[in-house]
């Protein structure tokens, strides 16, 4: 579904990323944990090409999309993503939110938008906050919100951002459940998270990134109570105490 | 504003928010009427009186019509503008953003009295000879007034998009939106709502600036009742507190004309306010 | 865009941009600049002669806009600290002292005098207030080219006699005093209040007296907020003070520029100078305000210029 073949992505004098390659089955839920700094967000960014790579392929269902004759709009139409900062339009209710991109983008009529982002709020279970600007939501309500919008584009797979590492601690149950859900549908996704328990239950697949490359691949048993290479038995010891 | 989601009518508040605007006119009203009892009565003389309004009446009239006209092409001028600066200055196209800058420390470095002055002397010589006429000069000052607060709105309208967050236009382009489109449906509509209440402001400095207009010979409600007060001043038998009058009845409209407009763009502010909004700085 | 993610691609683009930016500006102002003086003519010689004359025009200019400011800073501070004064609700201040009355009464019924103090002082706050915010209301909306011609006509009916320069400058600075304490009572205003909101009490709470709250806690906050839109004022007051032009009298830089352009015939370099003056003043100061700002700025805290006085 999405393939990745070694990226390599510079800030400046700052290298990145270097040579990062992976690939997600379509269905599949794909865990990337990693310590501050190591590329995780920038390589999340460089699948649906809100940052041009340097080098390195990006394919979608097979087709390499980072090329000239391909517009980066459309490769992020296809992928859906979510950030850590929720990034919910602040003018406009959470209704408005989720419609804006199928009105705007795929030019579906507004009476059809809003019915299906009715539906969608009521899935992230928000029916009832339709008519709220982001403003007067709770932090997990936002990010479900944001999840919401990011579905109305009816993309092809997810990427998630640390979705819920800006939250309250009490919040963060409500924003997993509905990413379960979500994977429980089939949704093909990417997450970058530190939450061990949901990575364990949804996750096939662990991918351990640090200074840009991709140290360890595994199972979360593997990854969690395992790890093969000294750095990600240090770092999976820190974030399991 | 371009949103076609439409922004919910909350006809209730709106009506709330529509009396407050009620009362605060009623209070401007009544401040207003206690002060020139006031000053009526420490300078002595009367708002009222009728030998001088039949004198002074048409060139009032006259300069009130000609300053809603300068102000008619200078307001929008200007906000076309500023708009247009600020956007610029913001933009990648570096080129752009130097000689703007140029242009906006210079004029917001230099009084608009000496742009006004030396802009109606020198300006008609930048245009080629067809384009000279008699008023050519004074039109030529009010399109410098509008460029003046054009490099002003200018920083207001660039602050108003630097408010905006970076997410919001990644978010926009992670939906799939193009660089225009994340614009014009999520920026631009965030960044406008920030700057209505300088704008508020900057217009009213606008209204006062027309008077400067008056030291080329735009005629308007300043520089009409300016050449008035010279003719009570050097026609014997006229009385002296008749200058109070007219400055004050002068004061009185301009005034009225600030209060109008920033009250407006308020309530506009208010309408389209959207709690969080004022919040979401950097 | 305000942020394009494509900083590579600028980086690439920045030296050729960069150059390309210096020719276009350098080459807009070379273009204005030569239309100008091939129709107006250039005599350097006339601006190496008189170059002193408009310095010193200048000093006139500065020299009523120091005196104005001074006199308006006291002016601003008193009616900001009256605006800034919230009081509250007359119910609740009312219940306030009749509590406190009940209780140092120790039961017996509260006197009738205690409520008309009470209500005297509220009363007197309250249109203190009022006048405050009344005056900064016609100050700030009424052109300043109005409220010069206003006081000057009182000058002249009320001081015929005077000499025409003392006229112009008696009515120039009142005039600028009144106008700038205006503006600046919405600095201290936005300052004070900014600052007060609990912040005394957090003070006291740490174990400060009342005056170490002040040294240590309000004034280094309030200090910090109200410098920058200070200067800036002054600024401000300098570019106003050129509205003297109007009266004709008191040569300061407009008015003896203008004088100087209509006279001699020399319009380009009279302006040259005057514009060249001016900007020599207010450009660096206000670049070094906002340096400062963005250099010291503390997060969370900054009150709003109240946008200079222009006009
Ligand atoms: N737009 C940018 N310009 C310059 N440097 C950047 C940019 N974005 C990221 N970086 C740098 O690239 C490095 C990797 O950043 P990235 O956000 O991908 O890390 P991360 O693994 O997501 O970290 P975190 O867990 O803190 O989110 C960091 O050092 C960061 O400072
Ligand atoms: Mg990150």
């Amino acid at each position: 579904m999405i393939r990745v073949e070694e990226l390599e992505k510079h800030f400046g004098a700052l290298h990145v990323l270097k040579g990062v390659s992976l690939e997600v089955q379509k269905g599949e839920v794909l865990v990337i944990i990693g310590p501050s700094g190591s590329g995780k967000s920038t390589l999340l960014r460089c699948i649906n090409l809100l940052i041009e790579p340097d080098s390195g392929r990006v394919f979608l269902d097979g087709t390499q999309v980072n090329r000239r004759d391909i517009r980066p709009e459309w490769v992020r139409q296809q992928v859906g993503m979510v950030f850590q900062s929720f990034n919910l339009f602040a003018h406009l209710t959470a209704l408005q939110n989720v419609t804006l991109g199928p009105i705007r983008v795929l030019g579906t009529d507004p009476t059809t938008a809003g019915a299906q982002g009715r539906k969608l709020l009521a899935r992230v279970g928000l029916a009832d906050k339709a008519d709220a600007y982001p403003a007067q939501l709770s932090g997990g309500q936002q990010q479900r919100v944001a999840i919401a919008r990011a579905l109305a584009m009816n993309p092809k797979a997810m990427l998630f951002d640390e979705p819920t590492s800006a939250l309250d601690p009490e919040y963060i149950r409500e924003v997993l459940d509905a990413m379960a859900a979500l994977a429980r549908d089939g949704m093909t996704m990417i997450v970058v998270t530190h939450e061990m328990g949901f990575a364990s239950e949804v996750a096939k697949r662990i991918l351990f990134m640090d200074a840009g490359r991709i140290i360890e691949e595994g199972s979360p048993e593997e990854i969690f109570h395992s790890p093969k290479q000294e750095r990600t038995r240090m770092f999976v010891g820190k974030i399991l105490r | 504003m371009a949103t076609t989601v439409a922004v919910p009518t909350r006809s209730s508040a709106l009506r709330v928010r529509v009396s407050k605007t009620a009362i605060r006119g009623a209070e401007m009203a009544v401040g207003t009427i206690l002060v020139i009892l006031i000053l009526q009565t420490v300078l002595r003389f009367n708002l009222l009186d009728e030998d001088l309004w039949k004198l002074y009446l048409p060139s009032f009239l006259d300069g009130i019509v000609l300053s809603l006209r300068y102000l008619g092409i200078i307001l929008p001028l200007s906000v076309v503008i500023g708009f247009t600066i600020g956007w610029a200055r913001i933009s990648r196209f570096r080129t752009l953003s130097w000689p703007l800058s140029v242009f906006v420390d210079f004029f917001r470095g230099v009084p608009p009295i000496i742009v006004v002055i030396f802009a109606a002397v020198l300006g008609p010589s930048l245009l080629p000879a067809r384009f000279q006429s008699q008023d050519i000069g004074i039109i030529i000052a009010a399109l410098t007034l509008a460029m003046h607060s054009g490099a002003y709105q200018s920083e207001i309208f660039r602050a108003g998009f630097m408010s905006v967050p970076r997410g919001q236009l990644e978010a926009a382009q992670s939906l799939g939106m193009t660089n225009g489109a994340a614009m014009r449906f999520v920026v631009l509509p965030q960044a406008l709502r920030l700057s209505i209440p300088p704008l508020a402001n900057e217009f009213a400095v606008v209204i006062k600036d027309t008077s400067l207009l008056a030291i080329v010979g735009g005629f308007e409600l300043f520089g009409s009742s300016f050449i008035f007060e010279q003719q009570i001043l050097f026609s014997p038998g006229n009385q002296l507190s008749w200058i109070f009058v007219v400055w004050t009845a002068v004061a009185l409209v301009y005034f009225v004309m600030t209060f109008a407009v920033t009250e407006l763009l308020n309530a506009i502010d208010r309408r389209y306010h959207v709690k969080g909004l004022e919040a979401v700085t950097v | 865009m305000p942020a394009t993610f494509d900083e590579q691609r600028r980086s690439r683009v920045r030296i050729v941009d960069i150059l390309l930016a210096i020719l276009v500006t350098v080459g807009i102002l070379a273009y204005i600049l030569d239309v100008l003086a091939l129709r107006w003519g250039l005599s350097t010689a006339y601006i190496g002669r008189s170059y002193p004359n408009y310095l010193k025009a200048a000093w006139i200019s500065l020299y009523v806009t120091t005196i104005a400011y001074f006199i308006g800073m006291g002016i601003g501070f008193v009616l900001g600290w009256a605006r800034s004064v919230r009081t509250l609700p007359l119910a609740r201040v009312m219940a306030a002292r009749r509590r406190e009355a009940v209780a140092a009464a120790d039961g017996g019924s509260p006197g009738a005098g205690l409520f008309l103090g009470t209500l005297l002082v509220y009363g007197i706050k309250y249109y203190v207030r009022r006048t405050a915010d009344a005056y900064v209301a016609i100050i700030r909306g009424t052109p300043l080219f109005v409220q010069i011609v206003f006081v000057w006509s009182a000058v002249l009916v009320f001081y015929p006699r005077l000499d025409p320069l003392v006229q112009g400058l008696l009515a120039g600075v009142i005039a600028l005093t009144a106008n700038t304490g205006g503006y600046q009572s919405e600095i201290f205003r936005a300052g004070i209040q900014t600052v007060h909101s609990g912040q005394v009490e957090a003070g006291r709470a740490i174990g400060l007296s009342r005056w170490g709250a002040m040294r240590y806690i309000v004034l280094p906050q309030a200090v910090r907020l109200v410098i920058p839109p200070l200067t800036n004022e002054y600024i401000g007051l300098l570019k106003a003070s050129s509205l003297l032009a109007v009266v004709g009298s008191v040569p300061e830089l407009t008015t003896f520029g203008r004088s100087e352009a209509f006279q001699t015939f020399h319009i380009f370099e009279a302006f040259a100078l005057v514009v060249g003056i001016y900007l020599l003043i207010t450009v660096p100061v206000s670049k070094v305000v906002e340096w400062i700002e963005r250099r010291y700025r503390i997060p969370g805290l900054g009150i709003q210029a109240p946008r200079t006085a222009r006009v």
